[in-house]
């Protein structure tokens, strides 16, 4: 098992004028399963490609085990970003055969396991002399999946590798991910929108929201400090005075607040409220959705409970 | 074992809780290897890391212990002293919930205590 940690410092992210990540600061340690979360747009590909030198970066550094990963083989031997294969695109990879672009794979991952790729290719029953523009969606995931299992590189990155899988084969991705990542310790960094399935599987979540890392935590840790209160309106907002409170939702009488309680806080006693435990998926809407408005009270405005990201503002 | 995960709870306290409840009912025996980390984390398909955070809570609660090289086992005596601590927290875990809705319903105290009386002998619960 290797050491070495990938961390980007105010990483910055420009296509153009149009500014993707705005000063990503990032540190991601060996031997985790991390997983990446945030809307459709909020960067994560972009982000995952920059860290991973697929991409340049604008500005700020990436380095993996202290070495820069630009341009650098001794770092890049350690990473793989197995990238979404897009079924509209007919040239390039995509219009190489199953096995060929394995084979290509193979040649690119210094530590390539060629047995477990075929293991693996055999288990999802994949054609693999069909062309990769030819493959259903949910084909194209198991090529990417095969292709991050199979590099045994110490920092392995998966772009939403369940995307169109069947809940059997995603069943089965993540058993494989599993018993890989308790035999090897390499790190996986995993986005994905199918959270509630995923979250058991993060020891750490990373939330992404409009190119800036709003919360990196132990999954646990992160649900144990988040709570769905509901019930008679000025109850809740008695209860729960004083606490970081997102996306309210108001129905007649009856209120509903999703609570990030900060260390030694707790919702006070006395008032008849539901209290429920919330999944990352409910936390997730919560605090990105569109009425995710939260009010944090003055007296933690200088140290809020969510991380805005390096830099404000553009 | 193979009991559903729920969200209700965290799932490292799933995790303790069902071993509990297969030394209860002899799934488990005492003096014998409980799964492993990685084992119950394929299972579940859930992290390892979550699987030993129960795995050590029935460590620190003495229901376990390690076999150095070997791997977990039951400890001897460990099937009495979870039903002992389980008692001994039935009213939190259990009754208090009851009462809470009693009162919300009016329900007296010795209609609650009738109720019960009256359905204990019975195994099911009816209305």
């Amino acid at each position: 098992m290797s050491t070495g940690k990938l961390i980007c410092n105010d990483l910055v992210k420009k296509y153009g004028k149009k500014e993707i990540l705005h000063g990503i600061d990032l540190e991601l340690e060996p031997d985790r399963i991390y997983g990446l979360i945030g809307r459709n747009g909020a960067g994560k590909t972009t982000l995952l490609s920059t860290l991973t030198a697929q991409s340049p970066v604008t500005s700020g550094t990436v380095t993996y085990n202290g070495l820069p990963v630009w341009e650098n083989q001794d770092a890049l031997d350690h990473i793989c970003f197995s990238r979404e294969l897009n079924p509209l695109i007919g040239w390039g990879a995509n219009s190489l055969k199953v096995k060929d672009y394995l084979k290509a794979a193979s040649i690119f991952f210094p530590h390539w396991d060629k047995q477990l790729a075929e293991r693996l290719v055999q288990d999802f029953e994949l054609e693999t002399k069909k062309k990769i523009c030819k493959l259903s969606k949910g084909m194209m995931s198991m090529v990417t999946i095969i292709i991050a299992l199979a590099s045994k590189a110490d920092m392995t990155f998966l772009d939403e590798p369940v995307a169109g899988l069947d809940v059997i084969a995603r069943d089965a991705f993540y058993r494989e991910l599993l018993s890989e990542y308790t035999e090897t310790g390499r790190t996986f960094l995993i986005s994905t929108h199918i959270i509630e399935e995923a979250e058991d599987l993060f020891e750490e979540t990373i939330f992404l929201n409009d190119g800036r890392i709003l919360l990196k935590e132990s999954t646990q840790a992160l649900l144990e400090r988040a709570i769905h209160i509901s019930g008679k309106a000025e109850d809740v907002d008695a209860a729960t005075t004083g606490l970081a409170v997102y996306h309210p939702e108001k129905l007649g009488r009856s209120k509903a607040v999703t609570v990030l309680l900060q260390e030694g806080q707790c919702i006070a006693d006395g008032y008849d409220l539901s209290s429920q435990p919330v999944n990352l998926q409910n936390l997730m809407v919560a605090l990105c959705g569109p009425d995710s408005q939260h009010s944090v009270p003055d007296s933690q405005q200088n140290t809020p409970d969510v991380k805005t990201g390096g830099r404000k503002g553009r | 074992m193979n009991e559903y995960l729920s969200q209700e709870k965290s799932i490292y306290l799933q995790i303790a809780e069902m071993l509990e409840n297969d030394i209860l009912r002899d799934v488990l025996l005492e003096e014998e290897r409980v799964p492993s980390t990685n084992e119950l984390a394929k299972l579940y398909a859930i992290n390892p890391a979550t699987a030993a955070k129960g795995i050590n809570l029935l460590v620190d609660t003495g229901v376990l212990y390690k076999k150095r090289g070997i791997g977990m086992f039951v400890a001897s005596g460990a099937k009495e002293a979870i039903r002992m601590r389980r008692r001994n927290g039935f009213f939190d875990s259990y009754l208090s919930s009851v009462l809470e809705e009693a009162r919300r319903l009016n329900i007296s105290r010795s209609e609650l205590i009738s109720m019960i009386g009256d359905n204990y002998e019975r195994g099911t619960k009816e209305s």
